[in-house]
């Protein structure tokens, strides 16, 4: 089976979707401790949610966005006050709450229209501190620095209560939203934000109407969050602002840089490998040097974290998807491998 | 009078404050020109200054006893000479493994750089706040009914002295003039024969000094050490693009209108009008998007025309 667009073997896809429902019954089998697996792999899909939108972005446009936890955040407060104080059903905030956040994503697009780079980032980055003093200062809505109460999340009747539950929904709408990615990103608009990256000016003599889409990147990035932001609101059933820190914002971009910027299995690789990292290699790894060494204190979690991070940027700027890609040139030239470095 | 009298001791103090801004947006402007990465981890490089001028005034009192102006003088000299290496050593550890990567991964390197220095500092030196000493003690300055701190004033002077101190290195030695061409065109300097990648270090080191400096300046100021202070790095950013980002005069008066701004917001605004007090933390950041939709260039920054 080929796919329709590119000369892809698309062969692997459904074994891959039945293998992630498989998943939780297989962690169920082996280990007791299955439900922080699930716990961990819950907040995989989420993120995936929102790197997919973050990379059409940041990676297809080339637009660095710092702010995108405040646009989680928008999502998850938004969905979360929609469902418990004005009482429409989860499924329609769903919908609504995306919508919303798209439209912040447009209002902050304005100043994309003139700057870029950097400044970009830097402007999304006070949005992001913003967004965090507003939420705080909306206290008659949000609870203020205290944090939120939600509901869990229920379907035509049927309420997810536990993590066990929530990763079928979660990872049904993770699947729904790379394929949805996926083909944006081959689709006229994924193209046409290709083709602004690359050259602005170019892109503007060939007829891609600069303002239009740049635009359109804000307004789509944004759905993606405040989908993400949704399903985070409710399947975490508690919300506050130390749950959207800038640093997450930073975090989002490590993810899509390790997996390989402008590809969205990328995106979803590097979510994998940073979450994982985070939550179940960096802990055992300190489990393991204390057991060693015996070090007293200190927030040894996160110098891992950072020197992990550090080494990986500078032994492997192209990230994971350029590191398959090496890998996958190496095999096809096999014995006639050339002595030199391909990429 | 009262709100005159106050205006005036407020700006007085958010001059200093802003001196501080624009000692790191210098650091990272000297960085931004010369290689074109934006040093995320400046603020951090800071709060490393300051914890190591600490470490070296608590060392040397423990031997004589009480700390005086000259232990801090010695002590100061000791981070001087730390800053060198540490700028060498991130010269070497950053800059020149990531010379032809994408900017994005050099950035990138800077962040998880400020991760581990934060989480490195706040291991090695312990959880606890530390009370950091400073030579001027709390002496207090009163010339009208204005009420001046002294130490306010020495931030204020310290800082006129290094940015003259900078200003006689870029234009009248010889490896000012170099550091000058090798931003202005890496490739022409380099064929002029100018060591681009020894000019290079010498930006690091310089940044690293900026830094320390600022960090031992601030840290009395702040009456309490930890390692959140590396986070006020974040606000120099805004004050650097106020002045104009990548311009040094811009880095200096830009740093000095936000201490400003945001100590008279903190101050007599939110005394008058108590919605500001709402918002006197992000106020940094409203004045950064305000000047980026007006104005992106800033105040002394050179408009870019860019070519296909």
């Amino acid at each position: 089976m080929k796919g329709r667009y590119e000369d892809e073997n698309l062969t692997w896809i459904p074994l891959l979707i039945v293998g992630i429902f498989l998943l939780p019954f297989m962690l169920k089998g082996i280990t007791y401790s299955y439900k922080y697996y699930l716990f961990v792999l819950n907040m995989v899909g989420i993120y995936i949610i929102l790197t997919v939108g973050l990379d059409l972005l940041s990676g297809y446009t080339g637009l660095i966005s710092l702010g995108h936890s405040a646009f989680l955040a928008i999502g998850a407060y938004t969905s979360a006050i929609l469902v418990d104080q004005v009482g429409i059903p989860f499924i329609l905030s769903l919908v609504i709450s995306p919508l919303i956040v798209g439209i912040f994503g447009f209002l902050i697009g304005f100043p994309a229209l003139r700057i870029t780079g950097m400044y970009l980032g830097l402007t999304t980055m006070g949005f992001g501190f913003i967004v965090k003093r507003l939420i705080i200062a909306l206290r008659v809505w949000t609870k203020g620095a205290g944090g939120l109460e939600v509901s869990p999340p229920v379907i035509f009747g049927f309420t997810f209560n536990s993590d066990w539950d929530n990763y079928f929904l979660i990872f049904t709408c993770a699947i729904i939203a790379v394929v949805v990615g996926r083909r944006i990103g081959k689709s006229k608009i994924g193209r046409a934000l290709m083709a602004i990256r690359d050259s602005e000016q170019a892109a503007e003599a060939t007829g891609v109407h600069l303002a239009k889409y740049k635009m359109l990147a804000f307004f789509i990035s944004g759905l993606f969050a405040g989908f993400a932001g949704a399903l985070f609101a409710h399947t975490n059933h508690f919300i506050s602002t130390d749950h959207f820190d800038i640093i997450l914002s930073i975090y989002f971009i490590i993810m899509i840089l390790v997996g390989g910027v402008s590809s969205i299995y990328g995106a979803v690789l590097g979510t994998l490998f940073i979450v994982l990292l985070d939550y179940l290699f960096v802990p055992e790894l300190k489990d393991l040097i204390h057991g060693v060494f015996n070090i007293e204190g200190g927030d040894i979690q996160s110098l891992l974290f950072g020197l992990i991070m550090f080494l990986f940027i500078i032994f492997q700027p192209t990230g994971l998807y350029g590191m398959w890609i090496k890998m996958k040139i190496y095999w096809k030239l096999f014995p006639f491998n050339p002595k030199k470095r391909l990429i | 009078m009262e709100t005159f009298i106050g205006l005036i001791q407020e700006s007085i103090s958010g001059i200093a404050l802003g001196s501080i801004y624009a000692l790191i947006a210098l650091g990272f402007t000297l960085i931004y020109k010369a290689t074109e990465v934006v040093n995320f981890a400046q603020g951090e490089l800071m709060m490393v200054g300051a914890y190591v001028n600490f470490y070296f005034v608590t060392t040397f009192m423990t031997q004589n006893g009480e700390p005086t102006v000259g232990i801090f003088l010695i002590a100061f000299a000791g981070s001087i000479i730390f800053a060198f290496v540490f700028g060498w050593v991130l010269d070497w550890v950053i800059n020149r493994p990531l010379k032809d990567e994408p900017i994005f991964s050099v950035i990138m390197a800077t962040i998880s750089l400020s991760i581990i220095l934060r989480a490195l500092v706040a291991m090695i030196a312990g959880p606890m706040s530390l009370i950091p000493y400073s030579p001027f003690g709390n002496k207090i300055l009163s010339i009208n009914g204005i009420i001046i701190s002294m130490l306010d004033l020495s931030i204020i002077i310290s800082a006129i002295i290094l940015v003259i101190l900078f200003y006689y290195f870029f234009n009248k030695t010889k490896w000012g003039v170099a550091m000058q061409a090798t931003s202005e065109d890496p490739v022409a300097a380099q064929l002029m024969g100018i060591p681009v990648k020894r000019v290079y270090g010498l930006v690091w080191i310089f940044s690293a000094l900026v830094a320390t400096i600022s960090g031992i300046l601030l840290a009395p100021r702040m009456s309490l050490l930890d390692t959140s202070m590396g986070f006020l790095g974040l606000k120099a950013f805004p004050a650097a693009v106020l002045g104009g980002f990548g311009s040094i005069t811009g880095a200096i008066v830009g740093g000095i209108i936000m201490g400003v701004i945001e100590t008279i917001s903190m101050g007599t605004l939110s005394y008058h009008f108590g919605w500001i007090k709402e918002m006197n933390d992000i106020i940094v950041w409203i004045v950064l998007i305000a000047v980026l939709m007006v104005k992106p260039d800033g105040l002394f920054g050179e408009e870019k025309v860019k070519k296909v």
